[in-house]
């Protein structure tokens, strides 16, 4: 396509194009690297995935519950201890990211702008279908990394679906791409066996089904989970105790996204944890 | 022919005066910046003309929907480009109109073997006070007027688009008398109602230099209100989220219209 010099094409029909294809052609997006790589020089016992964190999501009686814990690690350091994993996609969209925060933020942002573009352009929302699928590709295109070793993202996504049949949507991903919907709970990164754990036995044999919990009792469970998960994965913060930092934890409902106020959480931990 | 100056002129002259005629009974748009947003407010029938075009950047746009369609995606690929790139902050409505739209339109217009654009558009960048409102309108031959204070005129709070230029003056004209800054929501769509009134009736005259009467901008305010529908969309001030801009339904702004 001939580019003209003034910064965009005149015969330009955005139609076909999305936004990531626009960000390659205009130099702003590494290549989708779709097949993996020449493996040479890398060895295959060297590829271990590294989504060191805990997040977690669920459906509850309020919408969908997402949390994670504040931890960024490179090997066996901490590095930060105020990180945010959850991050609002748009008005009634979550993703919460597992893996390489560099490539887990980019991702995040190009969705976040994809959906905005899509929206802006077409003039109309993307479907829910859409959006998880945006997400699915962003993955495709990230698998030369994955193969590398570097760059591996899991995510999950969970948003409120308001068209024919209104009711809170929940998805998690392979590091290649595959999407799966859950039906009751979702959990990524390096503590998610402990916290799937907590959660398929709440689901079936607690006091009530995790669908049927209300607000407090579900923030209570998704503490527990974390504390669960730090207790045995250095990778994961769980709560804070000297430090007073928090899980941050967000609710996808019908009337959008809340962020709770960590004195909120703070006073569940206080009663129901601690 | 064109190696000949006079010629081109010539040919030039005849492109604009075709484009003229072909936007002249484009239906008026009236911007106004007031206390809490800016108010793009329209009456129409048939196309949408006001658009979302990045968080702060709205526009309204008269001509052919295929060229209008065409900016449109232009405008909205070059924000969202360097939104992503840098920041939402560095989106910059000047930028994109100074140094984007308006060569690629001029070139248009004077590349006289290749197609014009048919179209003029108002954009509006709404700012954390009144006092930082951009608006700045954009002809087919990549002409921009802009709200800004010259040594020639004082800063206006609102911007207007029409068909014709004598429409567009007596909007003006009696938006500078009726609409302040500081008004509430209800008098800005009162006053751009009037507004667009006002340039509606001067697309069918030719020679008008005042504005109608009062009565005669009542009666006709009345009779398209009946036949036609509003359109009409809001940048909110309020920096508690990202993207301000909000197209309203037309029986939202009904109720506030005084009689």
């Amino acid at each position: 396509m001939d580019r003209s010099q003034f910064g965009f094409d005149q015969n330009f029909s955005g139609a076909a194009d999305d936004f990531p294809s626009l960000l390659r052609r205009k130099g702003l997006l590494g290549p989708a690297v779709t097949g993996p790589m020449p493996q040479n020089q890398i060895q295959q016992q060297m590829w271990q995935p590294t989504e060191a964190t805990t997040i977690l999501a669920f459906k509850f009686s309020g919408g969908v519950l997402v949390a994670g814990d504040r931890r960024a690690t490179a090997g066996n350091t901490v590095v930060y201890d105020r990180a945010d994993k959850v991050l609002e996609i748009d008005k009634h969209s979550i993703m919460a990211i597992a893996g390489v925060p560099a490539t887990a933020w980019e991702m995040a942002r190009v969705l976040e702008h994809s959906l905005q573009y899509f929206r802006r352009t077409q003039l109309q929302e993307m479907s829910v279908d859409g959006k998880v699928r945006a997400l699915s590709k962003l993955l495709r295109d990230n698998f030369g990394f994955v193969m590398q070793g570097v760059g591996v993202v899991v995510p999950i996504f969970a948003t409120y679906n308001g068209n024919s049949k209104p009711e809170v949507r929940l998805y998690f991903y392979d590091a290649m791409g595959a999407q799966f919907e859950a039906t009751d709970y979702a959990a990524t990164g390096s503590g998610s066996p402990a916290v799937r754990g907590i959660l398929y036995y709440e689901n079936n044999w607690g006091r009530k089904p995790l669908h049927e919990l209300n607000e407090e009792e579900a923030v209570s469970i998704a503490l527990r989970a974390l504390d669960t998960a730090a207790e045995s994965d250095t990778a994961t913060a769980g709560v804070d105790r000297s430090g007073k930092i928090y899980p941050v934890i967000k609710i996808v409902s019908r009337e959008g996204i809340t962020t709770l106020p960590e004195n909120k959480i703070a006073a569940v931990f206080k009663e129901m944890v601690a | 022919m064109i190696e000949e100056p006079y010629r081109w002129v010539e040919a030039i002259a005849n492109r604009r005066e075709y484009i003229e005629g072909q936007l002249a009974p484009g239906s008026p748009i009236a911007t106004l910046g007031y206390r809490k947003g800016i108010l793009f407010f329209t009456l129409g029938q048939t196309r949408q003309k006001l658009f979302e075009i990045y968080d702060r950047i709205a526009m309204g746009a008269i001509g052919h929907p295929g060229d209008i369609e065409r900016l449109r995606m232009a405008a909205i690929e070059l924000a969202s480009t360097e939104g992503f790139s840098r920041s939402a902050a560095d989106v910059s409505l000047r930028r994109l109109v100074h140094y984007s739209l308006s060569p690629v339109m001029k070139s248009a217009f004077e590349q006289i073997y290749g197609p014009p654009y048919l179209a003029r558009m108002l954009f509006a960048e709404v700012g954390a006070r009144p006092e930082d409102d951009l608006f700045l309108r954009v002809e087919y031959d990549g002409e921009i007027a802009s709200n800004g204070a010259t040594y020639a005129r004082a800063r206006q709070d609102f911007a207007v688009l029409s068909g014709t230029r004598q429409s567009v003056e007596l909007m003006e004209t009696f938006l500078k008398n009726k609409h302040t800054p500081d008004s509430s929501f209800e008098a800005a769509v009162n006053a751009a109602l009037d507004a667009w009134s006002i340039g509606h009736m001067l697309l069918q005259t030719t020679d008008a230099k005042q504005l109608p009467d009062p009565a005669a901008i009542a009666q006709h305010r009345q009779e398209q209100l009946a036949t036609a529908a509003i359109e009409a969309a809001v940048l909110e001030r309020d920096g508690s989220t990202a993207i301000r801009y909000r197209s309203l339904a037309d029986n939202e702004l009904r109720s506030l219209i005084s009689d």
